[in-house]
């Protein structure tokens, strides 16, 4: 359930399909994952998740994959 | 708006986009901050308010040369955010010494000044007040960094000019509250300090100044009575048993409401009723229930009767004859609610909410996004100027002839010309009208200082009066030297309020400008009809006046007309008081 989730977040800020996200998704091959839209990302899972991610696992979170482990461990 | 996630937001707004077909209002906005996401949350705010936005965010601290770059732009929001400029300093900010104090201090002056000067000509600007509740300030003594931001907001303050609207963030901070306004982790990762919560709440803020610069404001507040205007309903209940007094625990909520009512009148909002009751009880209550301060001097329009509210809503706007968008419409129930949102989804609906102390607040909000209380003589005249017009209404019938009628009324027409006593009222026209306007620019009320300091330009207002009362200032043209063509004048604005429409006002105002013009020396000239959703009715008022149509294209007409011999058009019932040189 979350993991979909995740995907649609990260498919409105990237401003992509959420099909075209797999699990593999990383900022290296998503082009739109720029510095500022992974930040606006962060925020966005946040406030879907109601939860504060740690400040220095911010800048680690670059692929789906982690995004996943680090929400599941907040939840 | 606000309770709306960021996710959501985006989605919402990408379904919007390509929605609204009208010529793109144009943001600017400038920062020495990061404020990427805001985009997207104007963006959505302006499209659910039917306005499509083109927003341009300007280089990362850069307001001083972009502001020049940006200056044509239709709204430009600035955020000059003090946490960046303390950062430039080097020492800690309490131990700075006098002279970096003032060094710093000037500075600002200066960057504030060339901001201000080189945006004086744009027609709306947005600065966000210094605030200092970013620092841990010392609660019992001023510190240095409030004294500083003191000082910079009353520099702002006293050198503002018409067009800038200020946003109170210290106000906005409270009401978020300040921990959830501010990230501090993204500020020092990216500069970027704003939480969503800040961003969506800033928006809702600005709101009602992009309404008022795209004419999008509301005009009549229609209250339903029964648990709307007071509490319980007085066909089952009675005189007795209905509540609205102000020492009672939930009566006052609604005595509350009905003073804010009051209020309103005198602002020029029109206060209306619609509600399901015999009428026969609801005016007992208006003339007998003593509780009762709302009274019917105070409403302009009613309409109490077993009718479905969506029809009844319809028969209000087109009575006042004002769009079915400009009315607000405020019921305690779910059913009738949802009936208008579903039938007629224009106009705003405001629900009774469940805590009943929460409803004063609801309506105020309201009110303070989508009226317009600014205070000038004419409106608080114009409650008594709709109740003048029923009464013109019904005599209308008395008469065998239109022309018997009109010809009874007494009309008198004052035209004057770059007066800048009645700058407000003409930007406020222009802002407002929408169905006698023939091209919908909007200009701020600095625009309309400087077409009339200008020589190229003429800026005239018409006031008009009859027996039953003075409509004051509802006519407004603006003429403008042709650029390439000294001796072609063009018509670039030309509207009246829809109070005074019907009566062939229209025809003896536009002819006497013409007829000034050609005084002036001016031998030919141009005007355009620019369509909108809102002014069909005057899509062939140039042809009904005499203008030759040169060309068609896509519903925007250009006219021209040579004016050396122009003969103005005489209606024997209208009489017209002429100031013009």
């Amino acid at each position: 359930m979350e993991n979909i989730k995740i995907k649609q977040v990260m498919s409105a800020v990237f401003d992509i399909p959420v099909e075209s996200i797999s699990d593999d998704a990383s900022s290296d091959n998503i082009e739109n994952w720029d510095s500022l839209r992974h930040l606006n990302l962060i925020l966005a899972l946040e406030e879907e998740f109601n939860i504060v991610i740690p400040e220095d696992e911010v800048g680690n979170l670059l692929n789906y994959k982690l995004i996943c482990l680090i929400i599941e461990q907040q939840l | 708006m606000e309770s709306l996630k960021y996710t959501e937001i985006l989605q919402l707004n990408k379904a919007l986009v390509g929605t609204i077909k009208s010529k793109p209002y144009e943001i600017g906005i400038l920062s020495n901050v990061t404020v990427n996401s805001f985009k997207e949350i104007l963006e959505y705010s302006c499209r659910i308010n039917k306005i499509e936005p083109k927003v341009e965010v300007g280089n990362f601290d850069n307001i001083v040369q972009d502001s020049s770059v940006f200056k044509n732009k239709d709204l430009i929001i600035i955020f000059y955010d003090v946490l960046n400029i303390v950062d430039q300093v080097s020492e800690f900010f309490e131990d700075l010494e006098v002279e970096k104090y003032n060094n710093l201090k000037n500075k600002l002056f200066t960057e504030i000044d060339i901001i201000l000067e080189n945006l004086i000509n744009t027609a709306s600007v947005i600065f966000n007040s210094f605030s200092s509740a970013y620092y841990n300030n010392n609660n019992v003594q001023v510190s240095k960094i409030e004294t500083f931001v003191n000082e910079l907001n009353a520099y702002v303050e006293q050198k503002k000019t018409s067009n800038i609207s200020i946003v109170n963030i210290d106000k906005l901070f409270a009401n978020i509250g300040f921990k959830q306004s501010i990230d501090y982790r993204f500020y020092h990762s990216s500069k970027a300090p704003y939480t969503f919560a800040f961003l969506k709440n800033y928006v809702a803020a600005i709101e009602t100044v992009f309404l008022r610069n795209t004419g999008k404001l509301k005009k009549a507040l229609i209250f339903d009575c029964d648990n709307t205007l007071w509490k319980g309903v007085i066909g089952e209940d009675g005189m007795e048993g209905i509540d609205m007094s102000q020492t009672s625990k939930s009566g006052k909520f609604y005595h509350l409401v009905q003073r804010i009512a009051v209020f309103l009148s005198k602002r020029g909002v029109i206060v209306g009723l619609c509600s399901k009751n015999n009428e026969q009880d609801v005016l007992d209550v208006l003339r007998n229930h003593q509780d009762m301060i709302l009274k019917e001097e105070h409403i302009v329009i009613k309409k109490v009767n077993w009718v479905d509210k969506a029809s009844n809503l319809r028969a209000i706007a087109s009575e006042l004859n004002i769009g079915i968008d400009s009315l607000v419409f405020v019921d305690d129930s779910n059913f009738e609610i949802n009936l208008i949102k579903e039938q007629v989804p224009e106009i705003l609906t405001i629900q009774v909410p469940t805590s009943i102390s929460d409803y004063p607040d609801l309506i105020l909000k309201n009110i303070y996004t989508y009226f317009n209380l600014v205070l000038n003589s004419d409106d608080a005249k114009k409650t008594e100027m709709y109740k003048q017009q029923f009464e013109r209404e019904n005599s209308k019938i008395a008469f065998s002839s239109i022309e018997d009628y009109l010809a009874s009324l007494e009309i008198e027409l004052t035209v004057v010309k770059n007066d800048k006593a009645h700058m407000p009222r003409i930007s406020q026209l222009t802002q407002k009208t929408n169905q006698f306007n023939l091209t919908t620019y909007r200009y701020t009320e600095s625009q309309i200082d400087h077409f009339m300091s200008d020589k190229m330009y003429e800026v005239y207002a018409m006031f008009v009066k009859d027996k039953f009362g003075d409509n004051g200032l509802t006519g407004v043209c603006i003429a403008k030297e042709d650029e390439k063509n000294p001796k072609n004048v063009i018509l670039d604005s030309l509207l009246m309020s829809c109070r005074i429409i019907g009566r062939n006002i229209e025809f003896v105002y536009v002819s006497h400008i013409i007829k000034d013009l050609a005084n002036k020396g001016y031998q030919t000239l141009t005007a355009d009809f620019i369509p909108t959703k809102k002014n069909a009715q005057v899509e062939d008022f140039y042809d009904k006046v005499g203008l030759n149509l040169i060309e068609n294209i896509d519903g925007t007409k250009h006219y021209s007309l040579n004016i050396t011999n122009f003969e103005p058009k005489k209606v024997d019932y209208i009489k017209i008081n002429t100031e013009l040189v």
